[in-house]
């Protein structure tokens, strides 16, 4: 890669000869049998942000980790203000003004907004009411240009308000420098616009952010400049306006990604008999109506989209045809027999593998090992299960197998499922439910957390299913993606099917205006 | 200039653990050494005495062994509850419970003893897994917590069987005040006074490691312990396992507790648990909830208990011995957090 001919400071409008606020020299990170970093420089400079861009893997979160003494480099220095610094832990790395917010919230769930903001501060006074604590958290929360409710109690809180309340945290500390770790991976599209907003306002106070992430176009939307990472080494760092998504992806992956194309084929017959089908199906909850009289039908070798503002039912709609929640009313026919109630193992082994979307929750069991992870569908057949004796070995074959095809690095298959990164175990579930959907999947944002390289797979392996002639429901909040790869496009809005339109000659305009609540007048 | 720092590790490895763990004891023997010595008494005498009398002769490892069988049941019982999720801090009343209905079949069912004995096991196991119904059921149809509500029926049951062995089964030879009259039949000693009820401890402790490694139902379990949400997600039947576990966990220490009657007493008296349901939660913590964990750590609770006692022919309180054991289980937690954690040594230049 070329140099950057003129000096940094200047572009960023600096006093020339301006020290960076961080500069890695040389930085490596071994893991037994990994490389998580080698020879890694960075330097970070006060009023930007700077994109730090990567696959799964690519040794990110490790990085940024080290320079927050939560890991020991194995060689190289961390320089901070020009001074050589080797943090013991993140107390140490926040008090020379650099904090991290990570992609798994390290807030106390049970404790409110306000006690977490002081939690281990300080500057918090030794006696202190509940009262002081949230007034000082409303004046942080005003100052620094982050709404939050001090009162509110963390669990009961939204992921973006979760999130507002971490970076509050790191920044109530004076950080100078702001790290995020995929912040955005967590957020709907509003939120994440919201956090960009505060995020240019910090850097313009003459402070700086590295933002992890590895989607493309937010890169594009808020860096000043970005460094790839590929295999834990540095491949270049380059002035953002001088890239293109499709330079930065071929940085990140080391190779011309091309694209999925949906691939050309005949149009389903108009008489496909449906496989499975939805017939006025409502469910209610304690949140009151989820779902409210959705009809649909879905046909074998299609793959159906379903558009949305994450939160309008596309969960409890994955659950109802999956066998997770019995409608309150309608009824649920696959291949024309009657399957309403007859639950999720049932649903299940007919063939229909489910993608969920709460992968942490409801997908996997994290504290569990990867092997007890990887046969959850199955464990009770052969050769796993024989007349109810259960075979580790025959387990642990099954696992490797579909680490495999998933092809994700597994140490130990031993190690509890959560020390994966969230790709490595949206990718192992992928796996596991595309082996079992004979019939139908359901993957409900399958591509969240996923990389470029990651999810063109994932849609690849969509688009094969679809051509043995499984039937796909894919739910995602990329219109660009439901676009690419879906036949039809179905658009949810407060628990009800708004409409449904043919992809082909799809008006993008149409279906946004559904997603808002318009219903469309005639039915695809 | 070398520094040293600390890492954590998301595994611990399982031969630092072991390593910690045997540290931990240590330590806590260790810090009741001082005290004792602080105290004006020679720790290493009563030290050489408390092994002396356990393991020098046969009737210290007999009394061992008696103290050994109940704190696998309830250690088992403990364990069998945790690895579904669950909290039975009510092995200590299922226990009593199931002494209670196994000594109620002995004292007023007449029949062979071949005939007698299966069914007073079986009694006490109906009546462990009776005693923890209602908490079962609570737990699952109401999501109310097992934690209080097993703890709660400890109190009734330890009640039940103090007014019973004073009152209407009180022994009518009148020879005994607090008992109930010695029972007709009695588990067969293997061993000096020894009876099979150890045995069968052991054999259900390793079929029970059997079954949650072989088993698919041992799986299942597996899972709906770890993530209910996950288990229901595979499409397992969470509520019925729950119950199921929870069930066999008051049967173990029901079956405990006839043992106990049956077998080591020969009676049925108040105070016949003697702590062991509680320590049984000891047990199993220490044990991380695996079975053949319960057999090593239920033998070290033994050792400690029957120190315990020798420590009090010595002249010291009871309370010496819930002070070592707790300060055990202090040192075993910290040693657990502390084996994840690895230290890097490395010299640097400047800062
Ligand atoms: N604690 C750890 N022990 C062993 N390997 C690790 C550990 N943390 C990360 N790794 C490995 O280091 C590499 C880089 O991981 P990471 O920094 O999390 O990547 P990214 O954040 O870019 O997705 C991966 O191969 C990962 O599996
Ligand atoms: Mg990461």
């Amino acid at each position: 890669m070329t140099d950057i001919p003129d000096p940094i400071q200047q572009r960023l409008g600096l006093a020339p000869g301006t020290p960076p606020i961080l500069a890695l020299k040389g930085v490596s990170k071994y893991f037994p049998g990994v490389i998580a970093n080698e020879a890694v420089d960075l330097e970070v400079y006060p009023g930007e942000i700077h994109a730090l861009l990567g696959e799964n893997g690519a040794g990110k979160s490790t990085l940024m980790n080290i320079v927050t003494g939560i890991y020991k480099m194995d060689a190289g220095e961390v320089i901070v203000e020009g001074e050589a610094r080797d943090f013991g832990s993140p107390t140490d790395a926040i008090e020379a003004g650099i904090g991290m917010v990570h992609q798994h919230f390290k807030l106390v769930r049970a404790f409110t907004v306000a006690e977490n903001i002081h939690l281990g501060w300080p500057d918090t006074p030794k006696r202190i009411s509940r009262r002081v604590l949230e007034a000082r958290t409303s004046a942080l929360s005003d100052t620094l240009g982050l709404a939050v409710q001090p009162e509110a109690v963390v669990a009961d809180l939204s992921t973006g308000e979760q999130q507002r309340v971490e970076i509050l945290r790191v920044l109530a500390r004076d950080a100078k420098l702001l790290i995020l770790d995929e912040p955005t991976a967590v957020l709907t599209p509003e939120e994440a616009r919201e956090l960009f907003v505060a995020l240019r306002a910090f850097v313009a106070r003459g402070n700086a952010v590295i933002f992890i992430s590895h989607k493309l176009d937010e890169v594009m939307e808020i860096s000043n400049r970005v460094t790839v990472l590929r295999g834990g080494r540095k491949v270049a760092t380059e002035w953002t306006e001088r890239c293109s998504e499709k330079s930065l992806a071929q940085m990140m992956v080391g190779r011309e990604i091309v694209l999925t194309e949906a691939g050309q084929r005949a149009p389903l017959p108009k008489d496909t008999p449906p496989c499975l089908s939805l017939a006025n199906v409502s469910l209610t909850s304690d949140q009151g109506t989820v779902l409210k009289d959705i009809s649909l039908d879905l046909r074998p070798g299609e793959i159906l989209g379903i558009a949305g503002v994450a939160g309008n039912g596309q969960r409890e709609l994955t659950y109802v045809m999956t066998g997770l929640a019995t409608p309150s009313a309608g009824t649920i026919t696959l291949d024309g027999k009657d399957v309403t109630r007859i639950g999720a193992r049932a649903m299940a082994e007919k063939g229909i593998g489910h993608i969920p979307e709460d992968r942490l929750q409801s997908g996997m069991a994290p504290t569990l090992s990867i092997t007890d992870n990887a046969v959850l569908r199955e464990y009770g057949q052969p050769p796993l299960t024989r007349k109810g004796w259960f075979s580790p070995r025959g387990a642990g074959n099954l696992a490797r197998e579909i680490a495999k095809a998933a092809e994700v690095m597994v140490p130990d298959f031993a190690m509890p499922a959560r020390n994966l990164s969230g790709g490595n175990q949206q990718r192992l579930v992928a796996r596991r439910e595309m082996r079992i959907a004979d019939k139908i999947l359901i993957a409900a944002y399958p591509s969240r957390g996923l990389d470029v390289g990651a999810i063109n797979t994932m849609m690849r392996y969509f688009v094969e299913l679809r051509d043995q002639g499984v039937a796909v429901v894919l739910i995602s909040e990329e219109l660009e993606e439901l676009m690419n790869f879906s036949d039809r496009i179905a658009v949810m809005f407060h628990g009800e099917i708004m409409g449904m339109v043919a992809t082909e000659g799809a008006d993008v305009e149409e279906i946004g205006l559904m997603m808002g609540g318009k219903r469309r007048e005639v039915a695809a | 200039m070398s520094t040293i720092r600390l890492q954590r590790m998301p595994i611990a490895p399982a031969r630092i653990a072991l390593v910690l763990r045997l540290l931990s004891v240590v330590l806590a023997l260790l810090t009741t050494a001082i005290l004792l010595w602080a105290t004006g008494r020679d720790p290493i005498a009563l030290g050489a005495k408390v092994l002396s009398s356990t393991f020098g002769s046969s009737f210290g490892l007999e009394d061992l062994a008696l103290l050994f069988s109940p704190l696998i049941y309830c250690g088992l019982a403990v364990a069998v509850a945790l690895r579904i999720g669950a909290w039975n801090i009510g092995a200590e009343g299922q226990f009593n419970f199931g002494a209670f209905c196994a000594t109620g079949i002995a004292l007023f069912v007449p029949g062979p003893t071949w005939l007698m004995l299966p069914l007073m096991a079986l009694a006490g196991m109906i009546g462990g897994a009776l005693w923890i119904l209602v908490p079962t059921l609570a737990r699952a149809y109401a999501d109310v917590s097992e934690l209080i509500t097993t703890l709660l029926m400890n109190f009734i049951a330890m009640l039940l069987v103090y007014w019973v062995a004073t009152g209407p089964w009180l022994d009518p030879s009148g020879m005994a005040l607090a008992t109930t009259a010695r029972l007709p039949v009695s588990v067969p000693p293997i061993w000096g006074i020894v009876h099979w009820g150890l045995p069968v401890a052991v054999m259900l402790a390793i079929a029970l490691a059997l079954v949650f490694t072989y088993t698919r139902w041992g799986y299942e379990v597996r899972i709906a312990g770890a993530n209910p949400g996950a288990a229901a997600y595979a499409g397992m039947p969470v509520k019925r396992q729950l119950i199921a576990v929870m069930l066999l966990s008051g049967a173990l220490a029901g079956l405990g507790g006839m043992m106990e009657a049956a077998g080591t007493v020969g009676r049925l008296q108040g105070g016949i648990s003697n702590n062991y349901g509680y320590i049984g939660i000891m047990v199993a913590v220490l044990a991380r909830a695996a079975p053949l964990g319960v057999l090593a750590t239920a033998f070290f609770m033994a050792v400690i208990l029957n120190g315990g006692i020798v420590l009090q022919s010595q002249g010291l309180t009871t309370h010496t011995v819930l002070a070592v054991t707790g300060l055990i289980l202090l040192y075993a937690a910290i040693g657990d957090e502390a084996a994840h954690y690895k230290i890097l040594r490395n010299k640097t230049g400047e800062s």
